[in-house]
């Protein structure tokens, strides 16, 4: 069933990407076009194939010890260099909730 | 002394042992041509010369000290900009990093670094690495330096311009689909995508971080073999949890020859629809070339190939939509001025850092990471995944390396492929092999018989056996010759004094 615009503004909204103008009607045009061009992958559903995620199969996850690392750490002044807003050894964020001012 | 694009990366670093150039004397001989080639070319985005001749004295003063140099001393090199130099830019030429400097360096520039190479700057890419012509750039349009209105390929189209136009000898690039392959084909040089996992992806954006793997262009299988050296000295990287520990010399198969050895071919990929006739018949002349020079042709199927671009194109958005989460204009990145709330900053940056291509390959990877069209797309792309990889480990049984084309045509015209669904299908020939893991390098054939512009092969090794990239490009070199320097740009700028 295609992709509706409505569908596509809550994917939007879901991939924190606002929409501006046409690109609601072109983003809808192209996913419906992706989406037909994936078709063939819908037959891959042997129950007898396992499932492949990774090239390397027997990674784990790799944890070091929870010891500073400053070789390889950032300073923060380095941290914070990037950032759009900082404040007191932070980065400065608008309202979370919804209603305080912009950063 | 002749121009500096004559020589290659491994001439180069010979010469500065020897003492018969300074390492910057090549370093600025390398900017010079860079300042007359890419006016026409625009390979880079970022030019460092301050770091090139900071790095180059260095090389010098290590000489005059007595000191054993690396193997890539003196030598320029390029690297694309999803690779994290300190104190470089890297923009992945995306608006949302224009603004961003580094600030720590990637572990495959350090160990060119370490090898001694003079880092000579920064090169142009499609946005994040999203494209296959280079032109989703944010910032410049990359030309082909064999025919300025055609593209150089892509995503990595700058490092393979930059070394077709003879600006380097040696860079490096990503490969998440075929990003280092299809611009090596489309700009007539050799360029490695080596099995994943060979080379640490710390320090490079990521794009699909099970698919993607950094490798160097070259013009000779030589210099691609000595930027393989460099890339895996040191072993594993501690610091990428896939890294894996490679001890190949790859500068060691240059000479083992192929006589005896089984290269299989593929009915099905060179009859493949949209594959032009010059590039099918340069690529069954090659397959001639290796029997005349010992090898035995056998023809092997892949029978899954079929799946495998809807797969790359479920597998791909879904990890660039997950990696990509990162930028919501906070920690770094374009930011929103004036919105009242976190999400509405984060919508906005994101709306306005991210170009049109890097949108939509994230809202086809959050629609299918969604509830209940992951269950229907994802798991069915990584079965096809499986297929695909067992597909490739049974070749392999009958098959030494396999041959197949690197991409379907030869460079198009700017703007010739605008449907974006239309271009995804230019890497009809690399994604499999990103999908399986294995390793391929494009191999340069000389000029296609219809478009005169450069067509290539491609080669195939099994999983972790990318040696036999070195010794059958080195062998395909032998009969094609090396790369040369694209006639426009050779000779101009880069005299070495």
């Amino acid at each position: 069933m295609a992709l509706t615009t409505e569908d596509v503004r809550g994917i939007a909204d879901y991939a924190r990407i606002a929409l501006e103008g046409e690109e609601l009607e072109q983003m809808t045009a192209y996913l419906n076009d992706a989406v037909a061009m994936l078709e063939p992958i819908l037959a891959y559903t042997a129950d007898d194939v396992e499932p492949t995620y990774h090239p390397i199969g027997d990674l784990s996850n790799v944890m070091r010890a929870d010891a500073p690392d400053p070789a390889h750490g950032l300073s923060l002044e380095a941290a914070l260099g990037n950032a759009g807003a900082s404040r007191d050894r932070s980065f400065r964020v608008p309202s979370i909730l919804g209603d305080g001012g912009a950063a | 002394m002749a121009c500096f694009d004559e020589l290659t990366a491994a001439q180069i670093a010979a010469g500065v042992g020897a003492g018969t150039f300074s390492a910057e004397d090549v370093a600025r001989a390398a900017l010079d041509a860079i300042t007359a080639r890419d006016k026409s070319v625009a390979a880079f985005l970022q030019v460092t010369p301050e770091a090139a001749l900071e790095a180059a004295r260095a090389t010098d003063a290590a000489r005059a000290r007595g000191e054993k140099l690396g193997p890539l001393a003196g030598v320029p090199v390029a690297v694309k900009d999803t690779m994290n130099p300190v104190g470089t830019s890297t923009t992945c030429a995306s608006r949302m990093l224009e603004n961003y400097e580094s600030p720590y360096t990637a572990t495959c520039v350090q160990r060119l670094i370490d090898a001694g190479a003079t880092p000579v700057g920064k090169t142009n890419m499609d946005e994040f690495a999203f494209g296959s012509s280079t032109e989703t750039s944010a910032f410049a349009r990359t030309n082909n330096p064999w025919d300025t209105d055609r593209v150089p390929g892509g995503s990595s189209g700058g490092s393979a311009a930059a070394v077709a136009a003879g600006e380097v000898p040696l860079s490096l690039g990503s490969d998440t689909g075929g990003s280092i392959r299809q611009p090596a084909a489309l700009c007539g040089v050799f360029g490695m995508k080596p099995t994943y996992g060979v080379v640490s992806r710390y320090g490079v954006v990521a794009f699909g971080s099970s698919l993607d793997q950094v490798g160097p262009f070259g013009r000779t299988v030589e210099d691609v073999a000595l930027g393989m050296n460099a890339l895996v000295a040191g072993g594993s990287d501690p610091l990428d949890s896939t890294s894996q520990p490679c001890d190949t010399d790859f500068l060691g198969c240059l000479d083992e020859g192929v006589e005896g050895a089984r290269v299989g071919v593929i009915p099905q990929l060179l009859n493949a629809e949209g594959l032009s006739p010059e590039v099918a018949a340069a690529v069954r002349a090659a397959a001639d070339k290796l029997e005349a020079a010992g090898a035995e042709i056998v023809e092997v199927e892949l029978p899954h190939m079929d799946a495998a671009i809807a797969a790359y194109y479920v597998i791909g958005p879904a990890e660039a939509f997950s990696n990509l989460a990162r930028f919501d204009g906070v920690r770094y990145g374009y930011q929103e001025p004036g919105c009242a709330t976190l999400a509405e900053q984060s919508s906005l940056s994101r709306a306005h850092g991210f170009g049109i291509e890097a949108k939509r390959r994230q809202m086809l990877g959050a629609y299918l990471l969604s509830s209940g069209v992951y269950d229907e797309y994802y798991f069915a792309a990584q079965k096809a995944r499986t297929l695909i990889t067992g597909d490739y480990r049974r070749a392999f049984e009958r098959a030494d390396v396999l041959l197949m084309p690197a991409a379907p045509r030869a460079a198009w015209r700017f703007g010739e492929i605008s449907d974006p669904t239309q271009m995804y299908l230019s890497d009809v020939f690399t994604v499999p092999i990103n999908i399986a893991g294995n390793g391929g390098i494009s191999v340069p054939l000389g000029l296609g018989s219809d478009s005169g512009l450069p067509v290539a092969a491609q080669l195939v090794a099994p999983s972790f056996g990318d040696a036999a990239l070195i010794r059958f490009a080195a062998a395909l070199e032998r009969a094609y010759g090396a790369a040369p320097v694209a006639p426009a740009c050779a000779g101009k700028g880069g005299e070495l004094k």
